[in-house]
């Protein structure tokens, strides 16, 4: 059984300390995966509020030993679709400023955490990446933010988004063909 | 954790590792979703953990069982009610299980494929569900209008007139669907909360359960059998209740969706 899948028994069980620990390891990443959705951090956190709201109103419907994390990032996308038909937005940008570069992970008291990744060294990389992905047909963009930079596999993609996985490979590769070219472009001395 | 999109080979085969791939995979890492602090849980969260209490979770095989048995002991309260078809004892045994049994087949498989995810996971397996639906439904009709002639000897037939087909539709429809309700609405239940993704699909295929349920009742009933009547009427009972329980769906979906 998977830590995941145990916190959320724990929690089905009635044990709020499994749920904050649930928490603190699910929440990020659906942060990310949010942020990443709707570009917008305050939206994402926001959401993600509203995510685990539903995923409380829905524990009944947890089965003991799964992994629930695919089923709360599906939870996710839903409230993060709902939103966006909401507020009738046609289609969702993937935001691009410099305050939306990739933030440090810190640690509760606010120092950074050890294991933390290092920010990309090229920020006008990172910039040239974000504007390449906003770019991006909205499953394609999905695709990608969920199998390069959510870790999810494509068969979790796959269940997440509702496609097959056939579909989810071919949305990711052609997302990677489509940044790999405007990538080029940058490396070439163009832009974007 | 194996399957992830890899980056396009180059022109010989080999795996581009370029200096653009390489820029690509760093880019991409920056962006990562992954490793970052929780963002502190909202007022509402909050309250709702201070009065936390245990919850009965999900066991998919239980339901499962209790919907069939549930479901079987309603349709046969149902046919008790409607009567028995008055040419069972000189319809051919084999002909009599065999067809019920396929009904009854459909009926399990989708219900099964409705409540049961795979092991391991909490997302039903709604595309099989909707499949095995689909694939009921046109087995159904197929094998309604295909029907030998033989068979047609025992029951009542008309002839095969739009409006005869027409005249004689609504009520195995009405009672079809009397049927299928309680079978849907059970695994509606049961099944509730854990379908974030295709929901309408899902449901589609839960109405298909019913739809089988449904068909199961009529050929122990309904006496005709001509076979227009049996592949678009009978056959015709699934698409009619896996449309209807989408539709409630859709429109259940765009009332929670208004604010």
């Amino acid at each position: 059984m998977s830590v995941e899948a145990d916190l959320m028994t724990r929690y089905c069980d009635g044990d709020a300390g499994a749920f904050r620990d649930l928490y603190a390891r699910v929440a990020p990443r659906l942060v990310g995966y949010l942020q990443r959705m709707c570009g917008e951090r305050a939206t994402a956190e926001d959401l993600v509020q509203q995510t685990f709201l539903k995923v409380h109103g829905a524990r009944s419907a947890y089965v003991r030993g799964a992994d629930p994390v695919p089923w709360m990032f599906a939870i996710a996308r839903r409230t993060f679709l709902d939103e966006a038909r909401r507020r009738k937005r046609a289609r969702v940008n993937v935001s691009r400023g410099e305050g939306d570069l990739p933030e440090v992970p810190a640690a509760m008291d606010g120092s950074p955490l050890a294991d933390a990744k290092p920010a990309a060294a090229d920020p006008e990389l990172v910039t040239a990446a974000l504007d390449a992905l906003s770019r991006l047909p909205p499953a394609q963009r999905e695709a990608i933010i969920l199998t390069k930079m959510s870790g999810k596999s494509i068969a979790e993609a796959a269940a997440i988004t509702g496609a097959t996985a056939g579909a989810m490979k071919l949305r990711a590769h052609r997302a990677y063909v489509a940044l790999r070219r405007a990538l080029a472009a940058i490396g070439a001395g163009g832009g974007p | 954790m194996t399957d992830r999109p890899r980056a396009p080979a180059s022109a010989n085969g080999e795996p581009a590792a370029d200096g653009v791939d390489r820029r690509v995979e760093e880019s991409l890492s920056a962006l990562s979703t992954e490793g970052g602090a929780a963002p502190a849980m909202g007022s509402a969260l909050i309250r709702e953990l201070a009065r936390l209490q245990p919850a009965t979770t999900r066991l998919p095989r239980r339901e499962w069982a209790a919907v069939l048995g549930l479901s079987l002991f309603y349709a046969t309260g149902i046919l008790a009610w409607m009567g028995v078809r008055d040419d069972l004892d000189r319809i051919p045994p084999i002909w009599l299980i065999g067809i019920g049994a396929v009904w009854l087949a459909g009926f399990l498989a989708i219900t099964w494929l409705v409540l049961v995810p795979p092991r391991g996971q909490v997302l039903p397996r709604w595309r099989w569900a909707a499949a095995a639906g689909a694939l009921a439904a046109a087995f159904f009709i197929t094998a309604g209008l295909l029907r030998p002639e033989s068979l047609t000897e025992t029951g009542t037939t008309y002839p095969a007139t739009i409006s005869a087909v027409v005249g004689h539709g609504p009520g195995c429809l009405r009672w079809g669907i009397t049927v299928a309700a309680v079978p849907v609405l059970l695994t509606a239940l049961a099944v509730r909360g854990a379908i974030p993704v295709g929901s309408r699909w899902l449901a589609a295929a839960i109405g298909a359960a019913g739809g089988s349920l449904g068909g199961l009742t009529l050929h122990l009933h309904c006496p005709i059998s001509e076979r227009f009547h049996i592949g678009l009427v009978h056959g015709g009972l699934v698409i009619v209740t896996a449309a209807i329980a989408a539709l409630v769906a859709r429109v259940g979906e765009s009332r929670r969706r208004k604010p």
